[in-house]
């Protein structure tokens, strides 16, 4: 160990990311081999089981897709907020929030017609996740204070406004004493689209089509990759970076929001403790395995939505559904770790000196 | 409100002050050396379930503990290897530790949930101590987990503070540049932090499956993990302060279920947001406070060091 050393590749490897989240995948799938066996299941009747619960037809394809969609809008969320360098770590919140707004609007006006309902309800959402958004954002951008750690606090707080909400003020009295909103109104629930999904999976693509367009093909997303790589730059080029936080990190809150309102006009149809599923958590994974682009985010948001149903489908034969939070951590480890031997290889030999490293790097040692 | 349940009230403060000051503690020695770990709510977890298997298996708490520490710093090994040594971002591999360890500790400890207690801390009893009124049946019954704590923090503070090993530990998380070009080994430093840090998230965990609440059971930890990483900031990065915080948010969290008793017509969920609250407002004092002045940051905490670079 002590004579291997990481040394920097003068190409990095071509099709590095690609490569790095199927090494990522293959190393996540082996100790999953291994979890399965010590536990005493069949890996691979359970890997096929998993496999076509996600995409053995049309009723598993709605399932996954269905699945994918808070997964994509939280991983949207992070990307936007990724791309120029800054942390969303309250997805998770933020869902919890645009789930809040949601029902909120739902239950003001139980009585409108479903076309005008819906889109209020939506719009309740993506309001919901931009409150909660906005303190870190204005912290962050007027303060200077992290917003990695004010963003993941809120995830805690928004936890206990929506089990105050569903334990007390909003508690459905026809409920059993569950823990449990009402019902939302029949006309508020989403169209379906085909089996189990519902038009949900049209919007979240189209936003964050639209949403990767815009970062990766607007002067507002060339702006924003400045910013995110240097602040001298984007301020010598007259980019406001007080603006650009503050925008980014609430339309960063928004996406999860709408996620929520999604999740609960189309899926969960009432308020829950649990109606962010730790979904938050893992846009974010899904966000940097996309490395941070919008388009990506969307094919790993499927991809994990199929882990994620396939959990789901094996728990029937007495493996536990963790497996699949298990394999999509391992996954984004294996991959973080190949990116690195994507630009750096090993090499033997006598690690560089201290003095080298001062000569390497002048004024280091000063 | 009667004297009983007052010392009932101190009693719970110090367990979960105990709980939270482990896990703090463990984070605290990670950052000063400019490792952000946000994986504390599953190592903790994590070490929750192998020392409440481990306290089946055996019988006895204390190979319990060591199996908890040893389950936390083998976990934190997978941050420690890809942030550290292969220098991969602090927060999405902190973050995806704290998914692993959840969901390791669920998957693993399936069959646990039914299982029956096969041990548990008990208090320590230090013979006519624990005769004192009020005192004794305090801080003098507390459990020999509770001193360990408060010695582990002695012992960093020392060690921060009063050691060359500490120094370079601290010089190692304020500039990893600098620390390196005066000979020190920053990898080596960071990694051996993580895994203190992962040892005592592990303990803290222990702490929890065979004290505070004997058993097992998915969603045990109820965010405490998050508090610790809280807590660190709370108490500015000192052991002394954040000892003072871990007291505090112990008792919002040990008053919840007794606010009632008290005559408080505050909803005990509403209480329990105060800690993540009180971190956040901390945070803006602080920034508002350090215009002038240094922060009291490890000033390269998040950032990975490779050598070739800078």
């Amino acid at each position: 160990m002590r004579n291997l050393r990481l040394v920097r590749r003068e190409t990095p490897l071509a099709g590095g990311q690609l490569r790095a989240v199927l090494v990522g995948v293959i190393i996540a799938l082996l100790i999953g081999v291994v979890l399965l066996l010590a536990t005493g299941n069949n890996p691979f009747s359970t890997y096929l089981r998993m496999l076509d619960s996600a995409f053995g037809s049309p009723r598993a394809w709605s399932n996954t897709l269905t699945r994918a969609v808070p997964l994509g809008l939280a991983g949207l969320a992070v990307a936007v907020a990724g791309s120029m360098g800054l942390w969303n770590i309250g997805a998770e919140g933020q869902i919890i929030a645009g789930a809040i707004g949601a029902a909120w609007v739902a239950r003001l006006a139980p009585d409108l017609s479903g076309p005008l309902l819906i889109p209020l309800m939506l719009l309740g959402a993506v309001l919901g996740g931009a409150v909660l958004a906005l303190g870190p954002a204005l912290a962050r951008a007027r303060l200077g204070v992290s917003e990695i750690i004010t963003t993941l606090m809120l995830n805690e707080v928004a936890i206990r406004i929506v089990r105050y909400l569903v334990n007390g003020p909003w508690k459905d009295p026809e409920g059993n004493n569950f823990p449990i909103a009402p019902e939302i109104p029949d006309q508020a629930k989403l169209p379906g689209l085909f089996e189990r999904a519902n038009i949900g999976v049209l919007i979240a693509a189209v936003v964050v089509g639209l949403f990767g367009w815009l970062v990766s093909r607007s002067a507002w997303g060339y702006e924003l990759r400045i910013a995110g790589s240097s602040e001298r730059t984007a301020e010598y080029v007259g980019i406001s970076l007080r603006t650009k936080i503050l925008t980014v990190l609430v339309m960063s809150g928004m996406f999860a929001g709408l996620a929520g309102g999604i999740e609960l006009t189309g899926s969960a149809s009432r308020l829950v403790e649990g109606v962010a599923g730790g979904w938050g958590f893992a846009g974010i994974i899904v966000a940097a395995l996309a490395l941070m682009r919008p388009s990506g985010v969307a094919a790993v948001a499927v991809a994990f939505g199929a882990v994620q149903i396939g959990g789901l489908a094996i728990q029937t034969q007495g493996v536990p559904a963790a497996i699949s939070d298990i394999l999509q951590a391992l996954i984004l480890f294996g991959a973080l770790a190949a990116a690195v031997f994507g630009s750096y290889r090993l090499e033997r030999g006598e690690p560089a000196s201290a003095t080298n490293a001062a000569i390497a790097e002048p004024g280091a040692a000063t | 409100m009667n004297e009983q349940t007052l010392i009932g009230l101190v009693i719970a403060i110090i367990e979960f002050g105990t709980l939270l000051y482990l896990a703090a503690l463990g984070e605290l020695v990670a950052e000063k050396a400019g490792v952000l770990n946000l994986g504390v709510e599953g190592m903790m977890a994590f070490g929750g379930m192998a020392a409440f298997w481990a306290g089946v298996e055996t019988g006895n708490p204390w190979i319990a503990l060591v199996v908890a520490a040893l389950a936390g710093t083998l976990l934190s090994g997978a941050h420690a290897v890809v942030s550290v040594v292969l220098g991969a971002d602090q927060v999405v591999s902190g973050l995806a530790l704290t998914i692993l360890g959840l969901a390791m500790a669920a998957f693993l400890g399936k069959d646990l949930v039914s299982k029956p207690v096969g041990t548990q801390f008990r208090e320590l009893d230090l013979g006519p101590l624990s005769d004192i009124p009020w005192l004794g049946e305090t801080v003098f019954s507390m459990s020999a987990l509770s001193w360990l704590a408060l010695l582990l923090g002695a012992v960093t503070w020392f060690v921060f503070n009063r050691t060359s090993t500490g120094l370079a530990l601290r010089a190692v998380g304020e500039s990893a540049a600098t620390a390196d070009a005066a000979g020190l080994p920053v990898i080596r430093t960071r990694v051996v932090a993580v895994m203190i840090g992962g040892a005592l998230a592990g303990m803290s965990g222990a702490y929890l499956t065979l004290l505070l609440a004997p058993g097992w059971s998915e969603g045990t930890t109820a965010g405490r993990g998050w508090i610790a990483v809280a807590l660190v900031i709370f108490g500015a990065w000192r052991p002394g302060r954040v000892l003072v915080g871990s007291l505090l948010f112990g008792g919002l969290i040990a008053l919840e279920p007794r606010l009632q008793t008290f005559g408080v017509e505050i909803s005990p969920i509403l209480l329990s947001m105060l800690p993540y609250v009180l971190t956040i407002g901390v945070l803006i004092l602080l920034s508002i406070r350090s215009r002038n002045r240094p922060s009291a940051a490890p000033a390269a905490i998040g950032q990975t060091w490779r050598r070739e670079e800078r």
